[in-house]
This record gives structure tokens, C-alpha cells and sequence, in this order.
């Protein structure tokens, strides 16, 4: 068969196709919908597109014509294997089920990470508690002062933050906080040596802020502050922390899988707990801008409601999604 | 260049994009991101704080979601790839997905390491898919866009039969030929068709009849009588 037969006899085959995928992949003039496509007839199109192509690749037909297959099987393969993962029953299923199961799964990074980022900080704040001088090997001077005027009582009491600043501040976090978590993931990718590095880098900070408010004094206003958004912030930058040890992991031990193989399936289980860590610190910062920062609520109402929102997110990632098939 | 096979054991080539074409549409997409910060600024510096607070959500938004939403767009790359034809795909060619794309954009926090981006460029110039790190993690790739192949034009000249028997491989050596004949000069498509004069009983001779020729038994091997 020469190519000119062969373009001949199946054209009306590749026009079709190339009409049907026009109209699904929503582009060419007529702006048709994709609605009322027939997906049994995209298929069967296709795989007949790709036994064309197998042929006129074997028998070297002109660039064109292998061109146009190459094309028409290429979109085909897209529409027909495409991946879809939204909705509003996937995102149901993401918070119910698949991100507090996915925590669980991960139960040993976690809690690695827990302890990347809490020793350091009881260290720190232990030692910074004991030699309040120490805060100056962390933070400069001024910055130190700034502390200190930020938690003192008398600042809440006048009330310098008003709404606008409020909002401010809920930017800045959202900026400062996300931006920690993913430097913790994505330090994974240094055979976890980053995320153990960011781990215990913003532990110690935190540690020495800590010990040296507690130490001048200010921890009746320091600690109502922190009790309540860390309940969701903490837990962030540890599942972060735990998704970058876990590619760590996957780069220094795969196991019988080639190290990429590894990383790549390491990176895909990641994703879900990223979804969640991404809507954690969104929460946090709410919480942070408007709630913690509020100087007319009672210290020990925000205890309270901090401590409803510890044993919230602790049940959710232990209990939540255990009975779902 | 890069195959990724098709459950239908097509192999599809890819064609990876260089660290030129990235940066260039790296550039781009941060002009327009610069833009609209700036833009955003003029517009939010009349609301105060909640203003200022919005601006630095949308830098946040910007800096990390921007690419993620443009992948996931059916476009599938953000307009300063569009501009130099590249999208991102999976490995297997696939579109790629909300978690790849999310993954690959989070790990830029790994790629900008340790200034400007230097993890990025040195993976990808060591690496023939050329990946930066979230790349391979996230198992996606920055391709090309195939370019339209040209038709041939050979309306003008008569199919000829060859005078020797062609193997499938002469004649789509004979074809590939008349595929390019428009983007040579005619003096080069002289020289090149005198090397294939045998097959219309022209060996050792040349010239524009010479190659008129040799286009016609192209043509005749296209199917043309």
C-alpha cells in the first residue's frame, strides 16, 4: 500500500477523531461542547489511530502522515488516560478519610519529626531559661527588645493592634508559616538532611524565644498567645517535616526500587498530606491573626478553647476515617 | 529526546525542554507576576491594613500557586511557557496531575537552593530529560510542543517510474527528500538529489531535470500514478 492509499482509505477515520478530541479538549472554531461525545467512540478510534501509526511507522511512511498520527494518538492518550482528582466528593473524601489515614501511615516519621522539632526546643528554651543571655546568640539585641515590648502586658492593654493590623499580621504569617513548612518538605530532597535542618533550626528558635519571655516574666501573655493556632502550626510543620524525611528516607533506603523509582513513589504518597498541611496553615493563620492576638479575651478562655483545639486535631489524626472501607 | 509508551505500546516521543527555553519563560512569568504585585499594590494602597494584608496573600499566592494553577489549566504551563511552546507532562506524557503539579512547584523550595535557583540549573544540565529536582520527584517533565510538520507540495512535477527496485527504506529516503525540498535551495536539492540519480536512470548526471526527476519517482512512491 503506497502512504497516499493508506492517507486515503483512513482520513475519514482521523477527521473524526481530530473532531471528536477538537470538541472535548475544547479548542478549534465552532466552540462546540464536549458534552454528548461518545467515549466508546474515542477509544475505539484511537486504538485504531494506533495501530495506523504502528504501521506507518514500520513501514516509514512520509513525516507528515506519522506527524499526524504521532499528534491525533498523543491527544487521544491524553484525553482518554487523563487523571481526574477534584470534585466535591474527592475533596470529602481527602479531609474524612485519606489525609488523617495517610498521617497514620506515616506513623514513624511523624514521630521522628516530632522529635526534630520538640527536643531542641525544650533544650533551647531550658537552657535560654537558665542563661537569658544566650537569646543574644540567636536574635540581635534589638530584635530581642522588640520581644520584649510585643508580649509585655502593658502593650496588650492598650490594645495597639486594631483590626487592620490584625489583618496584616494574618498575611505575614500565612507568608512566614507556609514558607517554613515547605522549606521541611523540600529539604527531604537533600537525603532529609534540610528537613532535620529545619526541623531543628525553627525548634531552637522558637526554644529560645520561649525560655527567654518565660525567664523576663512575660508567659502570662506569651503563652495564651502561641497555645492556641500552634495547635494546628505545630502540627503542620511536623507532617511537613514527616513527608521530608520520608523522601529522605526513600532516596537513602528504596528498598527494590531504583532510588528515583523511590522518590517518585515517596513525592506521591506525599501529596496528600500536602493538601492537608496547605489547609492546616491557612486555619493557623486565621487563628493567629484574629483569635490569638485578641487582648479581650481571658487567658483562660483561650486555654480552653486551645485545649479543645489540641484534642480536635489529635483525635482527627488518630481516630478519624479508622471505619471507612 | 524521550518515549514514554502508551498502554497501546505506541511510544510517544517527548521532546524535554532545555534550561534556555525555561529560563526565558521563567523570565516572562515573573515579569507578569511582578505586575500584577505591582498592580495589586496601587490598587490595595487605598484600604489600609486588611489591604496590605490581601497584598501580601496574593505575593504568597503568587509566589506558590501561580504555576499550579496554570498546569492544572488545560493549557497545562503558565504563559511564559505558552509563549516559547512548553508544557508539563508526566513522564508517561500524561497531563499532569493537581498532586504532581503541587509537589513539583512545593520543591522549588529545594531547586532555589543554595542561591538563584542553583540546584535547579545544575540538575538540569547534567541531566538529558533535563529535570530540576522537583521534576523528578514529582515524575513530571517540561516539554516542547511538536511543531506542525509541512506537507508535501509536489502538484508541479510528474510521478515517474523508478527504474530500479526500491526498497521501503530508498523510498522514504526518496520521500523525506521531497519533504524538504521547499527549504532548500535548489542548488543543495541539485546536490542531493544527483546522489539518489540512480533511481530514475540518471546516475552520474545532475541538474534541475536531474532533479525533477528524482522528485517524480518521490512522488510515485507517495502512491501518485
Amino acid at each position: 500500500m503506497t502512504p497516499l492509499q493508506f492517507e486515503a482509505l483512513y482520513q475519514s477515520e482521523w477527521q473524526e477523531l481530530g473532531s471528536l478530541l477538537d470538541r472535548v479538549l475544547g479548542r478549534g472554531v465552532t466552540r462546540e461542547s464536549g458534552e454528548g461525545v461518545s467515549g466508546a467512540r474515542v477509544a475505539a478510534l484511537y486504538r485504531r489511530a494506533c495501530e495506523q501509526l504502528a504501521l506507518a511507522r514500520a513501514r516509514a511512511y512520509p513525516a507528515y502522515l506519522v506527524d499526524r498520527l504521532e499528534r491525533l494518538t498523543a491527544d487521544a492518550h491524553q484525553v482518554i488516560y487523563r487523571q481526574h482528582e477534584f470534585g466535591f466528593a474527592r475533596i470529602q473524601m481527602m479531609l474524612t478519610v485519606d489525609f488523617p489515614r495517610a498521617v497514620r501511615a506515616q506513623a514513624r516519621y511523624v514521630a521522628a519529626a516530632v522529635a526534630l522539632l520538640m527536643l531542641p526546643t525544650v533544650v533551647v528554651a531550658i537552657v535560654v531559661y537558665r542563661h537569658p543571655e544566650l537569646i543574644l546568640s540567636v536574635v540581635s539585641s534589638e530584635t530581642a527588645a522588640s520581644f520584649d515590648r510585643m508580649y509585655s502586658p502593658a502593650a496588650h492593654s492598650i490594645g495597639v493592634r486594631e483590626a487592620a493590623t490584625d489583618w496584616m499580621m494574618f498575611g505575614f504569617y500565612i507568608r512566614n508559616n507556609i514558607g517554613v513548612a515547605f522549606q521541611c518538605f523540600a529539604g527531604g530532597l537533600f537525603a532529609g538532611l534540610g528537613t532535620i535542618f529545619f526541623l531543628a533550626y525553627n525548634g531552637a528558635f522558637s526554644g529560645a524565644i520561649a525560655g527567654y519571655l518565660t525567664e523576663r516574666g512575660l508567659g502570662p501573655t506569651f503563652y495564651p498567645f502561641i497555645v492556641t493556632h500552634s495547635a494546628f502550626e505545630l502540627t503542620a510543620i511536623v507532617l511537613s517535616g514527616a513527608a521530608g524525611l520520608r523522601i529522605g528516607h526513600s532516596l537513602l533506603a528504596p528498598g527494590r526500587l531504583t532510588r528515583r523509582q523511590a522518590l517518585v513513589e515517596a513525592t506521591r504518597d506525599s501529596a496528600i498530606i500536602l493538601y492537608g498541611v496547605v489547609a492546616m496553615l491557612l486555619v493557623a493563620a486565621g487563628i493567629e491573626a484574629f483569635w490569638s492576638s485578641a487582648p479581650w479575651l481571658a487567658p483562660a478562655i483561650k486555654y480552653a478553647v486551645a485545649a479543645l483545639c489540641w484534642i480536635a486535631v489529635l483525635a482527627y489524626f488518630t481516630l478519624q476515617g479508622r471505619r471507612a472501607a | 529526546m524521550v518515549t514514554a509508551e502508551t498502554p497501546e505500546g505506541i511510544l510517544l516521543e517527548l521532546r524535554p525542554a532545555g534550561l534556555g527555553a525555561r529560563f526565558c519563560a521563567f523570565m516572562i512569568d515573573g515579569i507578569i507576576r511582578l505586575a500584577i504585585i505591582y498592580t495589586a499594590a496601587f490598587a490595595m494602597a487605598f484600604m489600609g491594613g486588611v489591604g496590605f494584608a490581601m497584598w501580601f496573600i496574593l505575593i504568597f499566592a503568587l509566589e506558590w500557586f501561580y504555576p499550579v494553577v496554570f498546569e492544572l489549566s488545560p493549557a497545562g504551563a503558565t504563559p511564559g511557557k505558552r509563549v516559547f511552546a512548553l508544557r508539563v507532562v508526566m513522564d508517561n506524557g500524561l497531563p499532569v496531575t493537581a498532586a504532581a503539579s503541587l509537589a513539583r512547584n512545593l520543591l522549588r523550595a529545594a531547586d532555589f537552593l543554595p542561591f538563584g535557583y542553583g540546584f535547579a540549573v545544575v540538575s538540569m544540565l547534567l541531566r538529558h530529560d533535563c529535570k530540576r529536582l522537583g521534576d523528578i520527584a514529582a515524575g513530571t517533565l517540561v516539554v516542547h510542543e511538536p511543531p506542525a510538520a509541512s506537507r508535501i507540495a509536489l502538484d508541479a512535477v510528474e510521478p515517474v517510474v523508478p527504474v530500479v527496485a526500491l526498497a521501503p527504506a530508498d523510498q522514504a529516503a526518496l520521500i523525506a527528500l521531497a519533504a524538504r525540498a521547499p527549504r532548500l535551495t535548489a542548488e543543495r536539492l541539485d546536490e542531493l538529489a544527483a546522489l539518489a540519480a540512480v533511481v530514475s536512470g540518471d546516475a552520474g548526471r545532475r541538474g534541475p531535470d536531474v532533479t525533477r526527476r528524482v522528485l517524480g519517482v518521490a512522488y510515485w512512491a507517495l502512491g501518485r500514478r
